[in-house]
């Protein structure tokens, strides 16, 4: 492994302030997550496993403690600075796919590389990515709405892939998949770890999570076995 | 290059056709309600600025009614001007007509049909300095009358016609005048001299029958050169009411200047009742905008969670209001054409005036401020969007 550690939290702790009482969804967690890890969150619901998806997706910030991603101190970065690390280092898979409705497969894989180069792509990577998750012309023209869950989740791989980020973050991602369809997204997640991506996935299944190397199990915010 | 977030736009239009269509009719409704409300202002004025200028070149004298009295109790009076005064217009007037002018109003009789109308005493070789014979010919004869467009249709007169004047009373033997000409229609005058329900005769028939000899209501000054109308009025001025104001000056600049000015306020203040559609469209762009961030909120999530940047959202929504206003404003320029040329030629009657560049200005313009409404409407809804918390966002369903 090597020494600088992809991804490291020191002392996170995350409080939410309720009406009801403050909440405290991660309870001074420390944690290294190294470069090509292949990591499984598991926990019950309430554990904090969304909320460390939300830190690790830097998507939110740290109540207390610091959070390193790519060596860099999360808490002291800009707005427009998280968004651009949102963009070019981590690929977002989700349960629920979360692809636009309004753009049709190929452009939904496209829209990452215009957000990062500010124009259309004309170096094909967009086609070649939805094609490796096996997709052709006439497919990758559909919108959403006219694909099947699995053909969505591959979708939302290929959009997750085609900025090459180092950080894979997957959330429940096979969810809303029947089982085959769950453990062919799996296989694929396998491939790109093998090619050198970091994966993180989270999942309450114990049977998907045996498909880490590495699974952090966590428990009313605070870790209990990594 | 092709901005994917004008195509998430178009397409968010597309989605919600009928929604897009109904806040872009706002904007139609409001950008024609200023465009035809400010060229209907424009063509007012310059029509009745055409008008009036005809005759901007007469200064007009009348008998100041204001006259000091040494005793007091008794009551003020208008005189009209005397004969020395007209000679004194006379000389400070130069090389410039000056006409003077008898006038009061009277009953007459055509046929069996009664009437009231002006009557005007004039100097026949002065008539053709200033008005302008349509029918038939000047005035030759001591009994000879001009009639004016209106009177003469509205009495059937035609050439030759005998007009009784004065009141119709069977003890008195009435003076007759026959019609020897017509005159041109002069629609709203500036120099106070209106024809078009006037019966013109000789000055010296007027006097021997209403009296007043050498003593006139009006005495107007025509201008050879219009420049001159200050220094022209000054020399009067000097020369008429050196001691005491016996005469009051005017001339139809001035008047053409004050009727110009409220004509423009009558017109900011359609343009103003014309701007509320404006406003009520701005409020329905304003609605369809938050309707459209309310509705897309996970949508935004997903922008926003994948790296877009605030900016890129807040113009993605920019670019909606910008389409609605430019479907609007578009909609909104050729309906104006349309129906501000059939308002005007309804209201105004001429549309002469409708194609120069100070009238049909304000189809730009009310398409301009039309998509600026919808740009002001569109910026809170979109800021709205792109300040959202992406894990918030998601989670919406």
């Amino acid at each position: 492994m090597s020494e600088v550690p992809l991804i490291r939290l020191a002392d996170v702790t995350k409080v939410y302030y309720l009406e009801s009482g403050d909440f405290v969804a991660l309870d001074h967690v420390s944690l290294d997550i190294m470069e090509n890890e292949f990591v499984a969150i598991m926990g019950p619901s309430g554990s904090g496993k969304s909320t460390m998806m939300n830190q690790l997706g830097i998507l939110d910030v740290p109540t207390s403690g610091e959070l390193f991603i790519n060596g860099k101190n999360v808490a002291v970065m800009t707005t427009l600075e998280r968004t651009h690390m949102r963009r070019d280092i981590i690929g977002y898979i989700f349960q629920k796919f979360y692809l636009i409705p309004l753009l049709s497969a190929y452009e939904n894989v496209e829209y990452p590389l215009i957000l990062k180069y500010k124009h259309r792509d004309t170096s094909g990577k967009a086609a070649a990515v939805l094609k490796s998750v096996g997709f052709d012309d006439t497919l990758s023209a559909h919108r959403p709405s006219q694909l099947s869950g699995g053909q969505q989740q591959r979708v939302a791989i290929a959009r997750a892939l085609v900025n090459d980020p180092k950080i894979l973050l997957c959330d429940e991602p096979t969810g809303n998949l029947d089982r085959k369809t769950g453990f062919q997204i799996l296989d694929v997640l396998t491939g790109l770890h093998k090619e050198g991506k970091t994966v993180i996935l989270v999942t309450h299944d114990p049977k998907i999570a045996e498909y880490a190397h590495r699974t952090i199990q966590l428990e009313d915010g605070k870790v209990v076995a990594s | 290059m092709k901005d994917i977030f004008f195509d998430l736009s178009v397409r968010s239009v597309k989605l919600n056709f009928l929604r897009s269509l109904l806040a872009s009719i706002g904007i139609v409704i409001g950008v024609v309600a200023i465009s035809s409300m400010g060229m209907l202002g424009t063509n007012m004025q310059l029509s009745v600025k055409q008008q009036l200028s005809s005759n901007v070149n007469t200064i007009m004298i009348s008998s100041d009614v204001v006259r000091t009295t040494t005793t007091a109790g008794t009551p003020v009076t208008s005189q009209g001007i005397d004969k020395s005064t007209l000679n004194d217009i006379r000389n400070a007037a130069g090389q410039n007509d000056v006409i003077p002018i008898h006038r009061t109003s009277t009953q007459f009789t055509i046929g069996s049909t009664n009437g009231r109308g002006s009557i005007i005493g004039l100097d026949p070789n002065d008539i053709t300095k200033f008005l302008t014979i349509d029918q038939g010919t000047n005035i030759k004869g001591g009994s000879d009358a001009l009639v004016g467009p209106n009177i003469a249709s509205n009495f059937n007169m035609n050439i030759g016609s005998r007009i009784k004047i004065g009141q119709d009373n069977v003890s008195i033997t009435r003076p007759t005048v026959r019609v020897s000409g017509i005159l041109t229609t002069r629609g709203f005058t500036s120099d106070g001299v209106n024809t078009d329900n006037a019966i013109i005769v000789p000055d010296t028939w007027y006097t021997d029958h209403y009296g007043d000899k050498d003593l006139y209501g009006q005495v107007n000054v025509i201008l050879k050169n219009i420049d001159t109308i200050n220094q022209t009025e000054a020399a009067i001025d000097d020369k008429v009411n050196r001691k005491t104001d016996v005469v009051r000056i005017s001339d139809a600049s001035s008047r053409l200047s004050s009727i110009s000015s409220t004509l423009g306020t009558i017109t900011t203040f359609i343009l103003a009742i014309g701007s509320i559609s404006l406003v009520v469209a701005a409020v329905s762009i304003f609605n369809v905008m938050m309707m459209s961030v309310n509705e897309r909120v996970q949508e935004i999530g997903i922008l926003l969670s994948i790296g877009t940047e605030k900016g890129e959202v807040r113009r993605m929504f920019l670019y909606e209001a910008f389409i609605l206003g430019i479907i609007g404003a578009v909609v909104g320029g050729i309906c104006s054409l349309v129906i501000g040329y059939s308002v005007v030629s309804a209201m105004i009657g001429n549309t002469a005036y409708f194609f120069l560049p100070e009238s049909i200005v304000y189809v730009p313009y009310g398409m301009f401020i039309g998509i600026v409404v919808c740009i002001l409407s569109g910026l809170y809804p979109a800021w709205r969007a792109s300040n959202m918390d992406p894990i918030e966002a998601l989670r919406a369903e």
